[in-house]
């Protein structure tokens, strides 16, 4: 792919934390618009620094990260990101956790209360405005943290293993949830996780992270919109066990 | 009634049970047992009023007290002093708490000195305040704030630094600015603790203004046992011992019920949640 069509864009990024060894070796990353990429590897191989990299919480040593035809130099809201946990606030109501990003740069107006109530819809939650974070399960909590992070409209959304603490059946409902609100709203979205079956499912290709490096890159040839039936289909498993394959061999 | 089967309980059985299972109801009959036994020793070893009055002694002098309107100003300026002590003292400590907690240059350099006069007694300066300022209401309220600024100080501090790195990251990525993460997510975040520390302040308060009278207050429930002292009026230092409590108790449950007001929405959270 021609790196130009990129929508995000890393070249040469290079990153050390003080008196930690370099992390992120010389890796070149193309997401084009609308794709889902997901980064795949072991606790601990720098997949989450390049993901805060992208985001431009970390500045790159060496190298270059482009976002929609500008260099990232500071976070912004043009980028949504989703922590490992939801970071919901407790004081704050269902609906106020979701307007977070508007209320922090202005009073939050009827139209943006509007389309918070779509996003919480969206993700399934639409009986649970008034409700304190605390009062949630796991799962749906993890949905207003996605709402969250889709409400200024990002055109791309960044996520660091949002639901590795989630059991099976909440996690493959979550993925299917954010599959069908990324189609909607066209986010390219790089998805960082260490279970192969989940970046198999939304991914369009996954990279295999390793020692800082991308190992192996490996599209995956399902049709689109992904399907639950998918899950145990023969393609599927194949590319599942290929990305087993690649990770057990470079360990 | 068959052998077999367990006798149910009659429900009308319960209701007179239940008041004796109230430790509310035990509480008062405990106060009010205490005070019996007290009544009945004193007046049946005959003890003089100077070592122990008896209750009934001590209703007196409160009655006294009171229908002459001679308790009243005593109680309005330590009320005054308490009270003002713990607005400046507070909104004091909670701002250097901010500061240091913001900056940690700052924090460097001062925090030897803030544990240095956090050791000292600050009580102990109360002669060399009375010596600058006088015997008026102001240097008692200096004291009070004295007393007062260390747990706001070191609760605030402490409090701020609780927000974790990722909902850090997420202010960053929401592009909020520096005021803008310390206000709305740093200070309540550490809400509950700064207010544990502000319930400490309130009962350190009392202790302050009413030590702070005993050396150099000439008004006040301190400088009135001073002089019930002075009098051999030992009926009369139990009365002022006895509105210094109910003092007290009312600061400190009127903090609980603000605190309680103010973390309402973490207090929703958790007894619905669990």
């Amino acid at each position: 792919m021609n790196p130009a069509d990129a929508f995000l864009h890393m070249r040469q990024v290079r990153y050390a934390y003080p008196g930690a060894g370099v992390v992120i070796d010389d890796v070149d990353w193309s997401l084009p618009e609308g794709a889902i990429h997901c980064l795949l590897g072991r606790s601990g191989c720098g997949k989450s620094t390049l993901l805060k990299l992208a985001a431009g919480l970390l500045l790159p040593d060496s190298g270059e990260v482009v976002v929609g035809g500008m260099p990232v130099r500071e976070p912004g809201l043009a980028t949504g990101f989703v922590f490992q946990a939801p970071t919901l606030l407790a004081w704050l109501s269902v609906l106020d956790n979701v307007l977070l990003p508007v209320s922090l740069k202005r009073r939050a107006t009827a139209a943006d209360i509007t389309h918070a109530t779509e996003l919480l819809e969206q993700v399934g939650l639409q009986d649970f405005h008034r409700r304190y974070p605390d009062q949630l399960s796991g799962g749906q909590q993890s949905r207003v943290a996605i709402a969250r992070a889709l409400l200024p409209a990002p055109r791309l959304l960044l996520m660091d293993e949002p639901f590795a603490a989630l059991d099976a059946l909440t996690r493959e409902e979550l993925q299917d949830t954010l599959l069908a609100v990324c189609r909607r709203q066209g986010t390219s979205v790089l998805f960082v996780t260490h279970d192969i079956a989940e970046s198999v499912y939304l991914g369009d290709r996954v990279a295999v992270i390793e020692h800082g490096q991308v190992r192996c890159t490996v599209d995956v040839p399902l049709p689109r919109p992904r399907l639950p039936g998918q899950r145990h289909g023969t393609d599927f498993n194949a590319v599942c066990a290929r990305l087993r394959q690649v990770m057990e061999g470079v360990s | 009634m068959s052998a077999s089967l367990p006798a149910p309980r009659p429900p009308q059985v319960a209701k007179p049970v239940s008041i004796w299972r109230s430790p509310r109801v035990w509480s008062v009959v405990l106060l009010l047992g205490v005070l019996l036994v007290w009544e009945w020793t004193v007046s049946t070893f005959g003890w003089s009023q100077l070592v122990l009055p008896a209750p009934s002694a001590v209703g007196q002098a409160l009655w006294r007290g009171f229908a002459s309107g001679y308790f009243w100003p005593h109680i309005l300026q330590t009320t005054v002093e308490v009270l003002v002590g713990l607005l400046l003292g507070g909104v004091i400590g909670f701002g250097c708490g901010l500061v240091l907690g913001e900056s940690a240059f700052v924090r460097r350099v001062l925090m030897p000195y803030v544990v240095a006069s956090q050791v000292m007694p600050k009580l102990a300066l109360a002669p060399l305040l009375t010596v600058w300022l006088g015997f008026g209401t102001l240097p008692m309220v200096v004291i009070t704030a004295l007393v007062c600024f260390f747990p706001l100080l070191e609760s605030t501090l402490t409090g701020i630094g609780h927000a974790d790195l990722s909902r850090l990251e997420l202010f960053r990525m929401l592009g909020a600015s520096r005021w803008q993460t310390l206000w709305r997510l740093k200070v309540p975040t550490g809400l509950p603790v700064i207010l544990a520390g502000l319930r400490m302040a309130v009962v350190l308060a009392l202790v302050g203004a009413v030590v702070g009278e005993f050396i150099g207050g000439s008004v006040g429930l301190g400088a009135l046992i001073i002089a019930a002292q002075g009098s051999m009026d030992t009926p009369l230092m139990f009365a002022v011992l006895t509105l210094i409590t109910i003092l007290g108790l009312l600061l400190y449950h009127g903090t609980v019920w603000i605190q309680q007001h103010l973390l309402r929405p973490f207090a929703a959270s958790l007894s619905q949640g669990r």
